[in-house]
C-alpha cells in the first residue's frame, strides 16, 4: 500500500513536478538512431517527461530537439521543411537552427534583429551506441554523458529496441524489479516449458536451478546508484544459485544473464503519466551478436517485441488483448497464454490501469524490493526539491554496472561473492550460469 | 490461432478514468504481524516504530533462548503460542550475539510455512559478518543493510 500523494509524487513527470524534476537530472533514451537514419532526414515527433518536442537532423548532421511548435502561430514543426542549417515552418517560412534559434523570419525587414528574440525551447540530443538521449534537465547540472556498457561497446556487440507501453512507467519499472515473478510468468511454474522455449535463454544451467526450486529467497542490498537484488536459489553441494538484478535510479534495470547469451536490461522512460517507452537491450561485453541471435531479438524474442513494421508499437497489444491463446494457457505450453517475455510483461502491467492505485494494493514480504525502490525513489525527489541535492545514478561510476548470475557457498554474502562482477568492465566476459 | 474480441467485452475501457476505476469498498489488515527485536539495538528500532497506525502487528524482544517473547511492556510470552495466529514474522538484528533464539523463531517460522522478513541493521563493513549467517536460512526476504525507516514502510505496505 502507498499513501496517495506519494503515489502521485512518484508517477507524475512533467515539468515543474518533483518527479519531472528528477528524471530532469538524467540523460534518457529518446530516440533509436534509425528514427533519424540520414542528414537532412524528415523531423521526428518527440513526446517525453509530458512535452512535446521535434527532433531534426540537419543535412550537415546536427542533432536538435525542440518545441514541436512554432513560436509564431504554433503549427507542429512535424510539417517543417529541413533545410540548410535547420528546419522551416511551412506556414509562413520561419526557420530555426538546431539549437530552437530563429535565424530567419520571411515577413520581417532585411536588416531587423526581430530573430534574436525568437528561440524554441531546445534540450541537448546526443548520439551514443545506437540511441539519442535528451537532457531535459538545467544546463548548469548537466550530467556526464551516458556511459552504460550496452551503449558504449562496439557497434556489432550490442542490439537496442524500444515499444511503446500503455502505463504509468512507475509499474513498468516495478515490473522489473520484481524478481519473484519471473518463475511464474515467464517460467510457467512447476510445469511449463519455461525460458528454454526462448532461443535468447534455452540451454543455460540457471533454468535448470530456476525450474528446480520456486520458492527463491530474495536479499536486497544498498548500492551507490540504487539497489542489487539478489534471488537465491539452491544448487548443488548446498551451495546457492543467485541472479542478481540491478536497479540505477530512476529507471535502469538489468536482467541476471543466463549462459553466454548476450546480457539485457531496460530504461523505462515516462511519456507522459499514462504512458511510457520500454526501452530494451541485448549487449555481449566480449564478442559479436550472432545473426541469430540478432535476428531473434528483431523477431520479439529475449527482452524484445516483434513491433508493427514501421512502428514501435508491438503486433501483440491491448487492442487486440495481446493475441492471448486459451488453448496454449490450458495445456500450459504459455502459463498465460500470452507469447514473449516482453508482452507476457506489458499485457499484465498495462492490465493495473494507466496509473494504478497504489492505495489498494496488498504487497507482502517477499515485495521488499519494490517497496524499498519506492522509498529510494521519495528520498532523491525530496531531497532534490527540498535540498537541491543531486541524486545518484546519472554519473559514470554509477553506470559501470552489470547484472550478474553466479553459484556460491552458502554462507558467502552475495555482494563479496560476486566481487568485481557487477562492475562493467570493458571486453570482460559476464559473470554467469 | 487467438480468438478473436468479443463484441460482448463490455468492460473495455475507453477512457483513463475508466480504466483506472476500481470497486471501492474497504480493505482489511493484510497481515497480522509479529515483529521481533533480537538485541537491544534493534529493541529500540522496533519500539519506536511499534507507536504506528498498526492493525494487527505485535512487536516483541526475544529471549536468549528464543523460547520466549517479551512483549514492549515486559510480559514474557511463549514464543511458539505467540507465533500461533500469525501470518508474518519480521525479525530484525543489529548483529548476532542471539543467533540462538533467530533460528528457535526461524524454526518454528519453517514449520508453519510462515513468511519471514529479516531486516539487518548492521554497518555496511559487517555485512559479511555473523549477522547475515544467523538470519539468512530463516528470512525469505532480507534487506541488507536495513535503515531505521525501513521497518516502518514494510509494516505499511503490507498492511500489517
Amino acid at each position: 500500500m502507498l499513501r496517495p500523494d506519494i503515489n502521485d509524487l512518484l508517477t507524475q513527470t512533467g515539468p515543474g513536478t518533483p518527479m519531472g524534476d528528477l528524471f530532469r537530472r538524467y540523460w534518457q533514451p529518446v530516440l533509436h538512431t534509425e528514427e533519424l537514419p540520414e542528414d537532412g532526414c524528415p523531423p521526428v515527433r518527440v513526446k517525453i517527461l509530458s512535452e512535446r518536442l521535434i527532433a531534426v537532423r540537419t543535412p550537415e548532421g546536427e542533432y536538435g530537439l525542440m518545441d514541436e511548435f512554432c513560436a509564431h502561430r504554433g503549427v507542429s514543426m512535424f510539417f517543417g521543411r529541413v533545410e540548410e542549417g535547420g528546419i522551416r515552418c511551412p506556414y509562413h517560412g520561419w526557420k530555426y537552427n538546431a539549437a530552437g534559434q530563429a535565424v530567419d523570419v520571411p515577413s520581417e525587414l532585411d536588416n531587423s534583429d526581430f530573430c534574436k528574440n525568437v528561440k524554441l525551447r531546445s534540450y541537448p540530443l546526443v548520439k551514443v551506441g545506437d540511441i539519442l538521449w535528451a537532457y531535459l534537465g538545467d544546463p548548469a547540472a548537466q550530467p556526464p554523458l551516458p556511459s552504460w556498457e550496452f551503449a558504449t561497446v562496439p557497434e556489432k556487440q550490442t542490439f537496442t529496441s524500444k515499444r511503446f507501453q500503455e502505463c504509468n512507467w512507475l509499474q513498468a519499472l516495478e515490473g522489473g524489479i520484481d524478481s519473484s515473478h519471473v518463475t511464474w510468468l515467464h517460467g510457467g511454474g512447476p510445469s511449463g516449458k519455461g525460458l528454454e522455449a526462448d532461443p535468447l535463454f534455452a540451454g543455460s544451467r540457471g533454468n535448470h536451478y530456476n525450474k528446480n526450486d520456486l520458492k527463491p529467497f530474495f536479499e536486497v542490498v544498498e548500492n551507490d546508484g540504487g539497489l542489487l537484488i539478489g534471488a537465491r536459489r539452491n544448487a548443488e553441494d548446498g551451495q546457492y544459485y543467485w541472479r542478481v538484478t540491478p536497479w540505477v535510479l530512476p529507471n535502469f534495470t538489468m536482467v541476471p544473464p543466463r549462459g553466454d547469451h548476450p546480457m539485457h536490461g531496460h530504461f523505462w522512460v515516462p511519456i507522459d503519466d499514462e504512458n511510457c517507452w520500454a526501452w530494451s537491450f541485448d549487449y555481449h561485453p566480449a564478442r559479436e551478436l550472432s545473426v541469430k541471435e540478432v535476428d531473434a531479438m528483431r523477431a520479439g524474442a529475449g527482452v524484445h517485441s516483434e513491433n508493427i513494421p514501421g512502428t514501435y508499437r508491438p503486433v501483440a497489444n491491448k487492442e487486440n488483448d495481446y493475441l492471448i491463446d486459451r488453448d496454449k494457457q490450458r495445456t500450459g505450453e504459455l502459463f498465460s497464454g500470452v507469447k514473449g517475455i516482453a508482452i507476457q510483461d506489458s499485457s499484465l502491467q498495462e492490465s493495473m490501469g494507466p496509473i494504478v492505485d497504489r492505495t489498494k494494493e496488498r504487497l507482502v514480504a517477499t515485495d521488499a524490493g519494490i517497496i524499498k525502490a519506492r522509498q529510494k525513489l521519495r528520498r532523491a525527489v525530496e531531497a532534490l526539491r527540498d535540498h537541491g541535492t543531486e541524486p545518484v545514478g546519472n554519473v559514470p561510476e554509477h553506470q559501470a554496472i552489470r547484472s550478474v548470475a553466479i553459484v556460491l557457498p552458502a554462507d558467502q554474502p552475495f555482494v563479496e561473492g560476486i566481487g568485481e562482477a557487477f562492475q562493467a568492465r570493458p571486453g570482460v566476459p559476464q559473470t554467469t550460469v | 490461432m487467438a480468438t478473436p474480441i468479443l463484441v460482448s467485452s463490455c468492460a473495455r475501457a475507453a477512457t483513463s478514468k475508466e480504466a483506472a476505476y476500481r470497486l471501492d469498498y474497504p480493505l482489511a489488515h493484510a497481515r497480522s504481524t509479529r515483529v521481533i527485536a533480537f538485541d537491544p539495538a534493534a529493541a529500540e528500532v522496533v519500539r519506536a516504530v511499534s507507536d504506528g497506525p498498526w492493525g494487527q502487528a505485535h512487536f516483541y524482544t526475544a529471549s536468549v533462548s528464543g523460547a520466549e517473547l517479551i512483549t514492549l511492556s515486559g510480559e514474557a510470552r511463549p514464543m511458539a503460542a505467540e507465533l500461533e495466529h500469525s501470518d508474518s514474522v519480521i525479525m530484525v538484528a543489529t548483529n548476532a550475539i542471539n543467533a540462538r533464539a533467530v533460528a528457535a523463531v526461524g524454526a518454528v517460522c519453517r514449520e508453519r510455512s510462515t513468511m519471514t522478513a529479516g531486516l539487518l541493521m548492521t554497518d555496511e563493513g559487517s555485512l559479511a559478518g555473523d549477522t547475515l549467517m544467523a538470519i539468512r536460512p530463516y528470512a525469505r526476504i532480507l534487506l541488507v543493510p536495513a535503515e531505521h525507516d525501513d521497518l516502518f514502510e514494510l509494516l505499511r505496505a503490507t498492511r500489517a
